[in-house]
């Protein structure tokens, strides 16, 4: 069974309203959604932006992304992950630009048959997205400085 | 023959700079991906760091060791990504 990819850059925070929106109007994200026979797992990781770097205070965190490159890798890293693990479909969706302190930067969601395959998917492609995709995220200090 | 090279992230910010220029002094033999990144980490020592993990995208793909560098060609230097 091929598995179904969608991935999307999102320019600032992945908020829930921007998320529905491209949920609703994308036609792979669309697809996505309503592709569940079979699946008996759904799991969401969301990536939020942590008040802390190096025990640091930090305003935001400013991600620079090298498109249409990031787009293509991601896509690429998820169906490989997906088809390994044997999950039915992954969704990715990342930030460009600058995302506040407690907001979503990275959000990933995997369906499977059972919850195995997803948990694995998720977690190899996360480690892979971080050394292979070109996603660089650069620090906005809390002091401004 | 000479080449442009993109740089992101903590290169760029070594470099203050978000391009390179790389002079290759063969005329008639074009470069592979890991010979150009010699040539740049050579001739822009403050990239130097950047290297170690680092791979050339060439058209928004990751270069194979086998093929070679066009001075059309868009390059990237790929290195200390950290998506997520």
């Amino acid at each position: 069974m091929s598995v179904l990819v969608a991935v999307a850059i999102v320019e600032g925070a992945i908020l829930a309203e921007r998320e529905r929106m491209l949920r609703s109007s994308d036609p792979s994200l669309r697809a996505l959604d309503r592709a569940t026979d079979g699946v008996g797992a759904r799991l969401r990781f969301e990536g939020v932006v942590r008040g802390l770097e190096e025990g640091r205070p930090i305003a935001a965190l400013d991600y620079e992304v090298y498109e249409p490159m990031a787009s293509r890798e991601l896509a690429r890293v998820a169906r490989e992950e997906a088809e390994r693990a044997g999950a039915r479909s992954i969704l990715v969706l990342h930030s460009s630009g600058r995302v506040a302190v407690g907001e979503v930067s990275f959000l990933c969601e995997v369906a499977s048959a059972h919850r195995a395959e997803a948990l694995a998917a998720l977690a190899a492609f996360v480690d892979r997205m971080k050394r292979e995709v070109p996603i660089w995220k650069r620090v906005i200090p809390a002091d401004g400085a | 023959m000479e080449f442009e090279v993109r740089l992101f992230g903590p290169a760029a910010q070594a470099a203050r700079a978000d391009r390179l220029r790389v002079r290759w002094a063969s005329s008639d033999r074009r470069p592979s991906p890991r010979e150009l990144l010699a040539a740049l980490g050579e001739q822009h020592p403050a990239v130097g760091f950047a290297l170690g993990a680092a791979r050339l995208a060439v058209n928004h793909a990751f270069a194979a060791d086998s093929s070679r560098v066009s001075p059309e060609d868009e390059v990237a230097l790929i290195a200390l990504v950290g998506g997520g």
